[in-house]
């Protein structure tokens, strides 16, 4: 989700999309993926269990596809954003439940983001008391002061690292029978209590509550008719493939070259052995800088996307062409949440890869809620009309939001009764 | 004064103290300055009802009460010059005229003024928030100080409602404040709200606005907008704006769209379209417009003050007249200060001076800024190679192109911003200079980069 590009999304009040325009929404959902949570939750997967959950992919790809052609949908439909809609649809209360669901998981977003960056200095011996707080104060220097679009590019290349991802896993060269069958055959024989958190962390990492508002709100800028309804829908699906083809590749590489530990990834450099059948000496320095462009792009988009999303649904100033006094309740809640990033990853013993991993199972946990209203508004006749979800397309989104929602309940409960799965 | 989100729910009861229902929305009657409320949607079980007002006997805090021998009850069917307060207005987007900001409404105040129940002001700060949500009144008023609670109410007289977002439901809104706005400051509204707004906006405004207000817009915005918007409808806003600024605003369209409303377009128009069209961008002749008075030597000072009144061209276009000889080769020109100290029977070629700067066609961009900078210029005629004149580059269209990108996104943003600061938060007056009052200045903002002091051409 990091890669998009911030100077496109925020240069007005609700960002315009050009970028989009050229390279299609497609590409940069697929990328999207890519950033410190994605990468860190598919490496795991891939180190922890092998080969063994990939078919866990093809289903969060069509969850995938299916939210996103639904949020599509509505921003083409409605030409609204999703706080936007949530807001006049269900008012004040739920306008708020939905926001305060929204800030916690880009919060826990950006501490994973931010963790991402300390671990991938970390590769070079910088130690995280240092690059958290300054990789913090750097962004946020950048966003205030107007600068962040001369270096975003910078950052923006980095993140093409991963797409080597792909290389690495043909060139891991697996069992692909084995490959092909595990991708087929749902199995949660013998699951383990972390095993399950980590299957719902791989679901939040690909579906994230985050980029539903992100894309809708694109999608609308752009002011896409309805008669480009098919191409717009084309494209939400298509990059919903696109993004878990490179997880699948993430997974493949990852299995193979740490499969045989069994456990999770205890550092940025242990993930950064996956790359060595293409890069050798150089994987670490190149996994390195991909994680660190990709996490800082983030730490950006992520906080400013919550002020935005916050602006939009409770109408005060926001927009980073603001000064600091014109837009203070913007920046406000951009500087906390920054901070906040910060300190979390300061604390003591924490450990950067498993912070990462805990906030992607949060997004998990939150999907459900934000999933249920994107469910809700695009089978709305009287917003859509003709557009609203038909009724099968409704009942399979019901079904996810009640299975998230049974699995997250479940897992909640277990942990609050320390009771083993 | 009564809030709407302290109505909603409340019982609604008969005379004998009965509840029939609860309140679930009220109605309006727009049109006025502050709407009078014409009836009540009550719910009753599962039904929604309809009560017009002249059966409400009391409305408070409390709920309402209906008189018994005046009832009339009928299923709620909306009619078209009407709004629900809860349905169209309360948490939708509207424009706050006076502070020219698209804001949400997060309550909505009623008040008894000249004997009726009238819509008088939206809530759109944290107090409003916070009623929604439920608190009571001494937590509203703690967590929200006084001052700020009064100043985050806009007055119903500067509100535009905007469109209904609503897809099957299309009010219909004059936009009657916003046509008032100055047209830079309507293209700032503009640019942030919904693709779909800005056409229903534009498709109901003056002609003349809106065609001032697109040339003020952020160029992606007007592409969209004019693609947006019925052909027919785009044809016209680009017949009624300057030739120059209709051509750059055509370039940018797609090839279908293009030639659609080309062909839309008076013949007129579009040949002077066409034609600009033709020019490199970055040349004089893709700068410069086709609007301009030209006149032969014998004319007299009262013929051509008289050919400026027929043409009404802008003001900086309107600066001096152009002399040509019968093939429009440029002689010379004379500025609007020497045409009107001159005799009104005086030859426009006794008064003009002699071989002005001009630009040809071709010359980059840059070299035309050079020029008019240099000779500190409000408009440099453009000739072709064999001197003939072909258009006019203001100074504004002159240095557009040299600012720095910055300044060009941040400046309208900025004029806004100090002309607020300015007046102080509740003053009037500002709203004033910046309406259509002082059209003359309609093009500061493109004109504001000349360089003072610029040496006089001489």
């Amino acid at each position: 989700m990091a890669n998009l590009s911030l100077r496109e999304l925020f240069r007005r009040r609700r960002g315009p999309f050009a970028f989009l325009a050229v390279v299609g929404p497609g590409l940069i959902a697929g990328v999207a993926g890519n950033d410190a949570g994605g990468i860190t939750t598919y490496a795991t997967l891939g180190s922890q269990t092998g080969l063994r959950f990939l078919w866990i992919l093809p289903l969060t790809a069509l969850l995938l596809a299916l939210v996103q052609e639904s949020v599509a949908r509505l921003g083409v439909v409605t030409g609204q954003g999703l706080s936007d809609l949530i807001r006049e649809r269900f008012g004040v209360r739920w306008a708020l439940f939905a926001m305060i669901v929204l800030l916690l998981a880009n919060l826990a977003n950006t501490v994973a983001n931010v963790a991402g960056a300390a671990s991938a200095l970390a590769i070079f011996n910088v130690p995280i008391l240092i690059t958290a707080p300054l990789a913090a104060l750097t962004v946020w220097l950048l966003v205030v002061y107007g600068t962040y679009r001369s270096v975003e590019r910078i950052f923006l290349a980095l993140t093409a690292v991963f797409l080597a991802y792909i290389a690495a896993a043909l060139l891991a060269n697996p069992n692909w029978a084995t490959v092909a069958s595990s991708l087929t055959t749902p199995n949660l024989g013998g699951v383990s209590g972390a095993e399950m958190l980590l299957l719902v962390a791989v679901v939040g990492t690909t579906v994230t509550p985050y980029m539903q508002f992100y894309l809708q709100s694109a999608v609308a800028e752009k002011g896409i008719g309805v008669e480009e309804l098919g191409a717009a829908r084309a494209d939400a699906i298509l990059g919903s493939v696109w993004t878990n083809f490179i997880a699948a590749c993430v997974v493949i590489a990852t299995a193979v070259a740490l499969g045989s530990l069994g456990k999770p990834i205890g550092s940025a450099a242990e993930a950064a052995v996956a790359l060595e059948p293409l890069a050798g000496s150089f994987s670490k320095i190149l996994f390195g800088a991909g994680l660190f462009g990709a996490s800082l792009l983030a730490m950006a988009i992520m906080p400013l996307t919550t002020a935005f999303a916050l602006a939009e649904a409770f109408g005060f100033e926001s927009g980073v062409d603001k000064r600091l006094r014109e837009a203070p309740i913007f920046y406000g809640i951009f500087t906390a949440i920054l901070a906040i990033g910060a300190i979390v990853v300061m604390l003591p013993g924490l450990n950067p890869i498993g912070a990462i991993i805990s906030s992607q199972y949060l997004q998990g946990l939150f999907l459900p809620i934000v999933l249920a209203f994107i469910v809700k508004l695009s089978s709305s006749k009287s917003l859509l009309g003709e557009h609203a979800s038909p009724r099968w397309l409704r009942l399979v989104g019901w079904g996810f939001v009640a299975i998230l929602a049974i699995l997250n309940v479940g897992i909640v409960l277990v942990n609050l009764l320390g009771l083993a799965l | 004064m009564l809030h709407l989100s302290r109505l909603i729910g409340r019982p609604v009861r008969d005379s004998s103290a009965d509840a029939i229902g609860v309140i679930d929305d009220l109605i309006a009657a727009v049109g006025t300055s502050h709407p009078p409320i014409t009836g009540l949607v009550v719910r009753t079980g599962r039904r929604r009802i309809y009560l017009g007002w002249s059966s409400v006997e009391r409305m408070d805090a409390a709920g309402a009460t209906i008189s018994a021998t005046r009832v009339n009850i009928s299923r709620f069917r909306r009619r078209e010059d009407e709004i629900l307060l809860k349905g169209d207005l309360l948490d939708k987007q509207i424009v706050d005229i006076d502070g020219r900001k698209v804001v949400r409404a997060n309550d909505v105040i009623l008040d008894f003024v000249e004997g009726a129940m009238r819509l008088v002001a939206v809530d759109v700060g944290a107090a409003g928030l916070l009623r929604r949500l439920g608190l009571p009144d001494t937590w509203v008023n703690r967590l929200s100080g006084e001052q700020s609670r009064v100043a985050s109410y806009i007055d119903w007289e500067d509100v535009d409602p905007l469109g209904s977002t609503i897809a099957s439901v299309r009010l219909r809104v004059p936009h009657a404040g916003l046509s008032e706005l100055h047209p830079a400051d309507l293209a700032t509204i503009v640019d942030q709200l919904t693709p779909r707004d800005r056409a229903d906006i534009f498709s109901t405004l003056d002609e003349e606005v809106a065609a001032e207000a697109l040339e003020e817009l952020e160029p992606e915005t007007r592409t969209d907008l004019l693609e947006d918007l019925e052909p027919e409808r785009a044809a016209d806003l680009l017949e009624e704006m300057s030739p120059d600024e209709a051509a750059d605003a055509v370039a940018e369209l797609s090839p279908l769209s293009r030639k659609e409303i080309l062909r839309l377009m008076t013949k007129e128009e579009r040949d002077d379209v066409q034609e600009l069209l033709a020019h490199p961008e970055k040349s004089a002749g893709g700068l410069m417009t086709t609007e301009h008075v030209a006149l032969r030597p014998q004319a007299t000072a009262a013929e051509a003050l008289a050919a400026i009144r027929r043409h009404k061209p802008d003001a900086e276009v309107a600066f001096a007249v152009y002399i040509v000889d019968g093939r429009r080769r440029l002689l010379g020109e004379v500025t609007l200060r020497d045409l009107v100290l001159a005799a009104p029977n005086t030859a426009v070629g006794e008064l003009m001076e002699d071989e002005p700067v001009a630009v040809e066609l071709l010359a980059h961009s840059d070299e035309v800024a050079r020029v008019v900078t240099r000779y500190g210029l409000v408009a440099v005629p453009v000739v072709d190679a064999s001197h003939r004149l072909m258009g006019v580059i203001t100074v504004g269209d002159a240095l557009w192109d040299v600012l720095p990108e910055e300044w060009r996104r941040e400046m309208p943003r900025r004029l806004h911003a100090d002309s607020l600061a300015a007046a102080g938060p509740l003053e009037l007056p500002t709203r004033a200079t910046a309406k259509r009052g002082a059209k003359g200045a309609a093009k500061s903002r493109k004109a504001q980069p000349r360089k003072k002091g610029a040496a006089k051409r001489g």
